[in-house]
């Protein structure tokens, strides 16, 4: 990795920082600036479209903690998001919990599913694992729809908005600033665990896990912290999910397509890294914005020769497309071309 | 005791299905390495297919079947060299990975072509159900049953006598070998992959005869998965025999525990019996246990 030009480290602090310049924390400034004063100026339509991508940033950051750095493949997330999800909407709905209560709560059950999940990790791996979780989605979607008198099951479930000491969010305006404030906390917390000595247990398990438990790493404690701290995230994004953005609960918001997406999520973005899952999530969602909203909508009405509903079938179709092309070509994901660019950027006009 | 007789021999003709695309599966395990998660996507895929061939365009069933299974040989054989020849030699997330991209796009591609997503094939077996002691079946699971049997027996000559399926066997037992042997690895894949779609075309036709074209399918191929599992993800015999144990499970829980718990137990089952191997024998039946070096 290259260095801004005149970076001279004398500390090991100093080596470890992320933000090294004056430019680069004025461009952090910059950034949280931005995130607040912009959207003052904009429409309802895309104050929607910020608030589930920085929803979806929160889980796919935890999936990338679980999958990324800890190398266990998990293709149940949306069931883990349910978890959550259903979880805050119960308490805060049924047992008037507060809402931030409520929201850890669900963090935390979502993070105790997880870890149930997650315990043939320890034994079995690869495949296996990613099997289990699948079981995991499976299993825990038939007991939400089916557990009709707590969950409303396929009627659905209504779900009071989010309040903090008497003030709801019910504007979209304060929605977002709810749901941001709590990605970038999110944002800040993943960036700094990979760094902290589970991260770093987390990778050397992901490289070879023989090898880690052979240096001393608790593979028993560190896996199922992985798979707490992943699905954690994931029941905290349920919970924005379930309160700031649907209002209401069925259990087809969280089907195994949607998992399968998130895969495809950190795997566009590029797995391991903190940057990868921001940028795949915001080609994600914006993509299937555009698709399901403007492009099926309109290629359904002006050809009408197909049988109709043929048009919906293109959006699962090019995400298919994308992931399986994202692999082939470009393993290491949208992080890694970002990282050539900042790269080429700074040693310009120089190519090497 | 007739639902019971009812049951079982529901159970274990519906788990031959299983098995025979869970062989499917294990065939690209064994060869490549590769975890097809893409299975009830290809299942629901072929159905259709079938479908298409059949009620759509109208074709004699025996030149229709003839296409569907040519068409499974390709589709096998272009799925192999365009996705998963580029990715010989990466990571297992990787390959799981891009088996589930493939999947999504299987799935859009259906609703893409046959957006109404509900519907029946044109009847392949006769009608009329058969009288097994007090208990009344349906042909058509006999006939599935006894097809399935059928391939199992034609596949196991196969690898036994045929250059090929011996060549296939030893890639299984050793890629690297093998390669220095002078047989061509990469064909061995192409020709796993083909020959598990046919698997999978096969199981969907009879799965979709019997019980109609519906996303349930997708739910179908991957009750394999729970096939696979219990019966260890490298062994036929595993498939053969986990197959109907699998069936079994699922329609005597349906029969009987639906009324204690919820609707839908059925469906659950395989899933269930997942996690439970997880815990108690994670590589299966017959499996063979993974013993790692650094």
């Amino acid at each position: 990795m290259h260095l801004p030009a005149g970076i001279r480290n004398y500390t090991y602090a100093q080596d470890m920082a992320i933000f090294r310049t004056k430019t680069q924390w004025a461009m952090l400034g910059l950034l949280l600036v931005a995130l607040i004063v912009v959207p003052l100026f904009m429409a309802n339509y895309w104050l929607s479209i910020f608030n589930i991508i920085a929803i979806t940033i929160i889980a796919a950051l935890g999936l990338n903690l679980l999958t990324g750095y800890c190398g266990q493949l998990s293709i149940g997330h949306a069931g883990f998001i349910a978890v959550g999800a259903y979880t805050s909407a119960i308490l805060t709905g049924q047992y008037e919990v507060p809402f931030l209560f409520g929201m850890l709560g669900g963090g935390l059950m979502a993070g105790l599913t997880g870890v149930l999940f997650g315990l043939p990790s320890l034994r079995v791996k690869g495949f296996y694992l990613a099997i289990s979780t699948i079981a995991a989605q499976f299993i825990i979607m038939w007991v939400i729809s089916q557990w009709g008198s707590l969950t409303g099951g396929f009627i659905g479930l209504n779900v009071p908005a989010a309040e903090i000491f008497g003030y709801q969010f019910t504007g979209q305006l304060s929605k977002y600033y709810l749901i941001m404030a709590i990605c970038v906390i999110a944002i800040f917390v993943a960036k700094n665990l990979a760094r902290t000595r589970q991260g770093r247990a987390f990778v050397a398990i992901r490289d070879n896990d023989l090898a880690a438990q052979v240096m001393g790493i608790n593979l028993f404690r560190y896996k199922l912290i992985a798979f707490f701290t992943g699905c954690f995230f994931a029941g905290i994004s349920g919970a924005l999910l379930a309160h700031c953005y649907y209002g209401f609960l069925n259990p087809e918001f969280f089907s195994f397509k949607e998992s399968i997406l998130y895969v495809g999520m950190i795997i566009i973005g590029g797995l391991g890294t903190t940057a990868g899952p921001i940028f795949g999530v915001v080609f994600i969602r914006l993509l299937e914005r555009l698709l399901s909203l403007e492009l099926v909508p309109f290629l359904e009405s002006t050809i009408t020769v197909f049988p109709s509903g043929w048009a919906s079938g293109i959006t699962p179709m090019l995400f298919g497309l994308v992931i399986v092309l994202f692999l082939i070509i470009e393993p290491r994901g949208l992080a890694h071309r970002w990282q050539i660019f900042k790269n080429s950027y700074r040693l310009w006009p120089f190519s090497y | 005791m007739a639902d019971l007789l009812q049951y079982t021999i529901t159970g274990i003709t519906v788990g031959m299905v299983y098995s025979l695309i869970a062989m499917g599966f294990v065939l690209i395990w064994k060869s490549s390495g590769v975890a097809n998660l893409a299975l009830g996507q290809l299942v629901l895929l072929f159905s259709w297919f079938t479908y298409g061939m059949l009620a759509q365009t109208g074709l004699p069933i025996w030149l229709g079947l003839f296409i569907v299974v040519g068409f499974a040989l390709l589709l096998g054989w272009i799925i192999e060299r365009f996705i998963l020849r580029p990715l010989i030699a990466q990571p297992i997330l990787s390959l799981i990975a891009v088996t589930l991209g493939m999947a999504y796009f299987i799935e859009g591609l259906c609703t893409f072509v046959w957006p109404w997503g509900v519907d029946v094939l044109p009847r392949l077996f006769p009608q009329d159900p058969v009288r097994i002691v007090t208990a009344v079946v349906s042909q058509e699971y006999l006939w599935a049953a006894g097809i399935s049997l059928l391939l199992f027996v034609a596949l196991s000559l196969y690898f036994k006598y045929s250059r090929m399926g011996i060549a296939m066997r030893a890639t299984a037992d050793d890629q690297m070998a093998v390669q220095a042997c002078g047989i061509p690895v990469t064909k061995i894949f192409s020709r796993s992959w083909m020959f598990a779609c046919v698997m999978a075309a096969i199981g969907g036709v009879l799965m979709s005869s019997i019980g109609g074209i519906s996303y349930g399918l997708v739910e179908t191929g991957m009750k394999s998965f729970s096939v696979v599992i219990l019966g260890g993800l490298d062994s036929f015999l595993g498939a053969i025999i986990a197959g109907p144990i699998i069936g079994l499970a699922e329609n005597l829980a349906g029969g009987y525990l639906t009324a204690i718990t919820w609707p839908g137990v059925k469906e659950i089952i395989p899933f269930i019996i997942i996690i439970i191997v997880m815990f108690i024998k994670p590589y299966g039946l017959f499996g063979e246990t993974r013993i790692e070096r650094i």
